[in-house]
């Protein structure tokens, strides 16, 4: 029997809002325990809600950037039940009518074609707060800061077929809130979760199977773990003859498996109506029109960019598009630059990135500005000093407050690129090389780059190698 | 013992007849000699500072101050911050609110005095002050008839003497009803008019502030400073607030007055029905005109309350689960038992009842059939409303069925219960302002009369009361307050 | 529609409550006199009738994204019986 993996995933983001999605308490992250959690986020008698509008207009945006409906009207919804993380007794939801249906997103399958993903809704809603299990001994600590965040939630058609498929559409959803500035997308802050239903069907059988839901993966490398140990699962279960559960699982990264959660919560009934204390949302074409306006640049149309402008090559274009802060600081250099654009797209993705590698860090925490980056790149392009010495500088800069061309100034840095001086270098070099200047005559053409070698010494790595290069070889056929 | 006017205290304040301590005083030694007999008030021992601030600020008459030194009593549905607020239910018996409800904050802003909280039926769930865990409320009429409910506290208190004027809240009915049963005044504003912030949820889209008071003049005095739009209350709503006061002198002459034919249909025995009628010649006499209208849908109110309130309750309810405030037992180990432990013993009887029906009407399986359908029947109602306003200006009826009836009477037969809000529950479904003034007596009784005005036409409902008050003297009419046998509330 | 008693305990578990056994009765009685009042809903026609959620036909009015600090757990968690380093307590969760 051969079997089809179906996949859904739901992705909550929590909304890049300064305040909460139905009160002005912050949503910080990482304060201490219940000082961001307002009346209103405690669920106190007699408090109401009010809508943040920027989670609305953060809405909107996403909705637009997959080519999504945007309701005119839609409407908050209660989700009731109980659990000691939502002092209300229920969530503020959206269910009938969500603020975004029916859009889609295309993914790039390893063999280079395009597979539309389609988005079934993207709805707003509230954060849930903390339980911690494990710091008393007798009780669970709930913590509700987090209660009231503005979440969006995205909700793809069951049309994933594979875990690389869902991590390729897990990673453009992720790239595009990023890119649209509505999260951070900080997945151990826990402002991006998602939850994946899979089931299996057979093939050429249009009929969905019984699906479970797995809960609590918030990274990338467990989603693949998380999902082909549940097709295994699932499989192993269907081969026998039996019916997979309805279920929630919980996603163990140390044991690598899912477990079933217990059923209690699946025996709910969530009763969902319309919320009372808050009306209908309307949401006008002008609105729309005025974010569609305002709509960033997106990740294709900045490759796209890159490379009809400012002629890079796709694959480097691809790379530092991948990460719009990358993007953003590429960019930024750019403004104050001069020179070939490829050259400094190639120094953003090899000393940049290494140094964000090295030191585990966002380039928002990069101690050298875009201004430097640019600077430091011009300067090898108008052949002020060569590219090993740009390494030199690079490094510098990390500590150092001084500008580029202050340091090359400081420390003589500045190419040699004087063919006569060169040149009497060369023949100085030549005459203390003699036994390699033989060889090079003899025909052995790899002693070329040793006698290179001992002019560029000899100038502590300032000299032009091309020039070097150049002018060795002629003096050399003139020997 | 006299009962005072808002207008009187304001009038003997400016001409420093008495001081705003005085004034404190008095009211605080009425309910302290005479509560015990109607069990009015579950808190009272409340700091007067702000009366005394009232009487050093006499000087500066700037606007801003209009109520300065007045005493009032909230029904004990209102946050009020520092002071205890109950709801009427064990669930909050020792609940100490961080922050002022809005329009508890706006009268202290024009330096209105709180006297006390009053009891009321447990989260407002109730039509005669019986469903209290602080004990029913005595009709100061008969202590052994109910005052009404939910807000029969406040009504008690103003009946009596014990507050001048009081705040309440109308969901069903809750102040209207309540104001019928004791003689006196009871306004239930347009939904969205007074902000709801701080008001101890019932059923949202139904709750509102109101008022019980003497008279329509001490009424209108009050809500202009009560009413308006809060930025903390999604369902408040931006309308202006005219200056009620200045409204009452206006000609109703000409005014055409609706009599639905579903409310005269015969169903009230015959000594009310001829209070009405006495009622509806002096509207006649100020030359008001009437003309008989319907209300086709009006006969489904009930129903369509019974499903539409409790599904919000339901859910309003859910957060009283012992966690952040509220009752909470020890030594439960189990995270189901505790919340159901808290929540059996938290809330009495009605609340419970209302909750399951509640969560039944909303359902998988049920939600379409009734909730669903209640939000479409509740549609139509309030069409029959619109249609009726094209031609009439207010709406009149009865309030109650009866007047008053007896403690325990009803206690036991809920639906016979809900059948006392049958003739105020249309205003609140469809967001109407209603008042209900008193018209009569009957056995010594009072009976109320209840006037319904299209949205934001309060000033009409207050300008025809009170001109009937000038020419009448029902609500001018006071129990006898004698110093009673100890109740035991 | 009759309501039975494991609707009622259906219902209980949703809503969080607990009734003594001697209740139960009383309550089923009192459900069963309520729900036949309700049913008078049903002969009511509403072809074509939107729901009404709200009185007044009014929509969703939109806040500032401004945060307005609060800090007052500590004046707030002196209504919690059982609070701990700024932690509500609850009886332990097993997941």
């Amino acid at each position: 029997m051969h079997w089809e993996t179906v996949i859904g995933l739901e992705i909550h983001v929590q909304l890049a809002c300064d305040s909460k999605i139905f009160s002005s308490a912050s949503t910080a992250y990482g304060k201490e325990q219940n000082t961001q959690a307002s009346l209103i986020d405690l669920g106190y008698p007699g408090v109401l809600p009010v809508l943040n509008k920027e989670a609305v207009m953060m809405a909107i945006k996403f909705g637009l950037a997959v080519d999504a409906e945007i309701a005119e009207t839609s409407i908050f919804a209660r989700k009731n039940y109980f659990y000691p993380d939502l002092p209300k007794g229920y969530q503020i939801s959206q269910y009938e009518l969500p603020i975004v249906s029916n859009g889609q997103l295309f993914i790039t399958l390893d063999n280079g074609t395009e597979k539309r993903i389609g988005i079934t809704r993207a709805h707003l809603e509230e954060d849930a707060g903390k339980s911690i299990h494990d710091k008393f001994s007798d009780a669970s600590a709930i913590d509700l800061n987090r209660a009231g965040t503005p979440l969006l939630e995205i909700v793809s058609e069951p049309e994933l077929s594979s875990a690389k498929e869902a991590i390729l559409y897990m990673q453009k959803i992720h790239q595009l809130v990023r890119y649209l500035k509505i999260s951070d997308g900080n997945m151990q802050e826990g402002s991006f979760r998602c939850d994946a239903n899979v089931s299996l069907k057979p093939k050429d059988n249009n009929e969905l199977g019984t699906r479970a839901e797995i809960k609590n993966i918030n990274s990338f490398r467990f989603i693949e773990s998380a999902i082909n140990f549940e097709v295994d699962r699932q499989k192993e279960i269907l081969e026998q003859g039996d019916s997979v559960a309805q279920e929630t699982r919980l996603y163990d990264s140390d044991l690598k498996e899912t477990r079933s959660m217990r059923t209690k919560e699946e025996a709910n009934d969530y009763r969902y109506f319309p919320d009372p204390d808050l009306l209908p949302v309307k949401i006008s074409e002008g609105i729309i029109e005025k974010i569609a306006s305002s709509l960033p640049e997106l990740f294709d149309q900045k490759v796209d960019r890159y490379v009809s402008t400012l002629s890079i090559k796709g694959v480097d274009a691809i790379e530092i598009a991948k990460n719009i802060e990358l993007a953003e600081y590429f960019e930024d250099a750019l403004n104050t630059y001069n020179g070939n654009p490829q050259l400094l797209a190639n120094w953003m993705l090899t000393e940049v990135m290494a140094i964000l590698n090295k030191d585990k860090i966002g380039i928002a925490n990069l101690s050298i500005t875009a201004q430097s980056i640019s600077q430091l790149t011009q300067r090898i392009d108008d052949g002020t000093i060569s590219s090993t010495i740009a390494k030199n500088i690079f490094n510098q800069l990390v500590e150092s407050n001084m500008s580029v061309d202050e340091l090359i100034k400081d420390q003589g840095l500045e190419q040699i690129s004087d063919t006569n001086e060169i040149e009497q270098i060369i023949l100085t070099v030549l005459n203390e090389n003699q036994e390699q200047k033989d060889q090079y005559l003899a025909g052995k053409e790899q002693v070329l780059g040793f006698l290179i070698g001992k002019v560029m010494q000899k100038t502590q790595g300032k000299a032009n190698p091309k020039l070097v290069n150049d002018l060795m070889v002629k003096v050399l056929s003139n020997n | 013992m006299e009962r005072f006017t808002v207008k009187a205290i304001r009038n003997m304040l400016a001409e420093k007849q008495i001081s705003a301590a005085e004034v404190f005083d008095l009211y605080s030694s009425r309910i302290a000699d005479h509560d015990r007999s109607f069990n009015a008030f579950i808190t009272t021992d409340i700091e007067p500072d702000v009366a005394y601030i009232a009487d050093h600020n006499r000087q500066s008459s700037s606007s801003g101050s209009e109520l300065k030194g007045i005493p009032y009593a909230a029904k004990d549905i209102f946050c009020t911050q520092g002071i205890r607020t109950t709801c009427g239910s064990r669930m909050l018996e020792n609940f100490i609110p961080p922050y002022d409800a809005t329009v508890v904050r706006k009268l202290k802003q024009q330096g209105a005095v709180l006297l006390g909280k009053t009891n009321m039926d447990e989260f407002a769930m109730g039509s005669s002050n019986e469903t209290s865990y602080f004990g029913p409320v005595n009709n100061p009429w008969d202590i052994e008839r109910t005052p009404g409910g939910s807000s029969g506290g406040s009504a008690a208190a103003v009946a009596a003497g014990l507050a001048p004027i009081a705040l309440g809240t109308d969901t069903g009915g809750s102040i209207r009803q309540p104001a019928a049963f004791t003689g006196i005044t009871g306004l239930k504003p347009t939904y969205g008019r007074c902000s709801r912030y701080g008001m101890v949820a019932f059923a949202s889209s139904l709750d509102q502030a109101g008022i019980l008071a003497l008279s329509a003049e001490d009424t209108a005095i009050f809500l202009e400073f009560m009413a308006g739009f809060d930025p903390l209350d999604s369902t408040s709503v931006e309308e202006s607030v005219p200056q009620y006061s200045q409204y009452l002198e206006e000609n109703i002459k000409g005014k055409v007055i609706g009599l639905p034919k579903e409310f005269f249909d015969g169903s009230l025995a015959s000594p009310y029905e001829a209070l009405v009628a006495a009622s509806i010649d002096s509207y006649k006499k100020l030359g008001v005109v009437f003309k008989e209208i319907s209300l086709p849908n009006i006969g489904y109110s009930v129903p369509t309350y019974y499903v539409v309130a409790p599904a919000e309750c339901s859910s309003n309810l859910a957060r009283y689960d012992g966690v952040r405030f509220g009752y909470r037992s020890e030594n439960i180990e189990d995270l189901d038992q505790f919340y159901r432990t808290n929540r059996q013993i938290g809330f009495g009887q009605e609340v419970k009842r209302r909750i399951i029906t509640g969560t039944y009407v909303l359902s998988a399986g049920y939600y379409d059939a009734y909730y669903l359908k209640a939000q479409k029947v509740r549609q139509l109602i309030n069409q029959d409303f619109e249609r009726a306003f094209e031609s009439v200006d207010i709406i009149l009826g009865p309030t109650t069925q009866t007047a008053a009836f007896k403690l325990g009477e009803k206690v036991d037969d809920p639906v016979s219960m809900y059948m006392n809000d049958i003739y105020t529950i249309s205003s609140n479904l469809a967001g109407l302002p209603a008042i209900s003034h008193p018209i009569g007596f009957f056995e010594g009784l009072p009976y109320g009369l209840q006037l319904i005005a299209p949205h934001f036409k309060e000033l009409d409902l207050l300008n025809l009361t009170h001109q009937y008050q000038k020419e009448t003297d029902w609500h001018q009419i006071m129990p006898k307050i004698s110093m009673s046998k100890e109740s035991n509330n | 529609m009759a309501i039975t008693k494991s609707d009622i305990e259906h219902l209980c578990g949703l809503s969080k409550l607990n009734l003594d056994d001697e209740e139960i009765p009383i309550y089923l009685q009192q459900m069963t006199d309520i729900l036949k009042m309700i049913e008078q809903l049903q002969s009511a026609n509403t072809d074509e009738i939107i729901p009404m959620a709200h009185p007044l036909d009014m929509h969703q009015r939109l806040r500032e994204d401004i945060v307005i600090d609060t800090n007052d757990r500590d004046v707030y968690q002196k209504n919690s019986l059982n609070s701990e380093e700024g932690f509500y307590k609850v009886p332990k969760v097993i997941e």
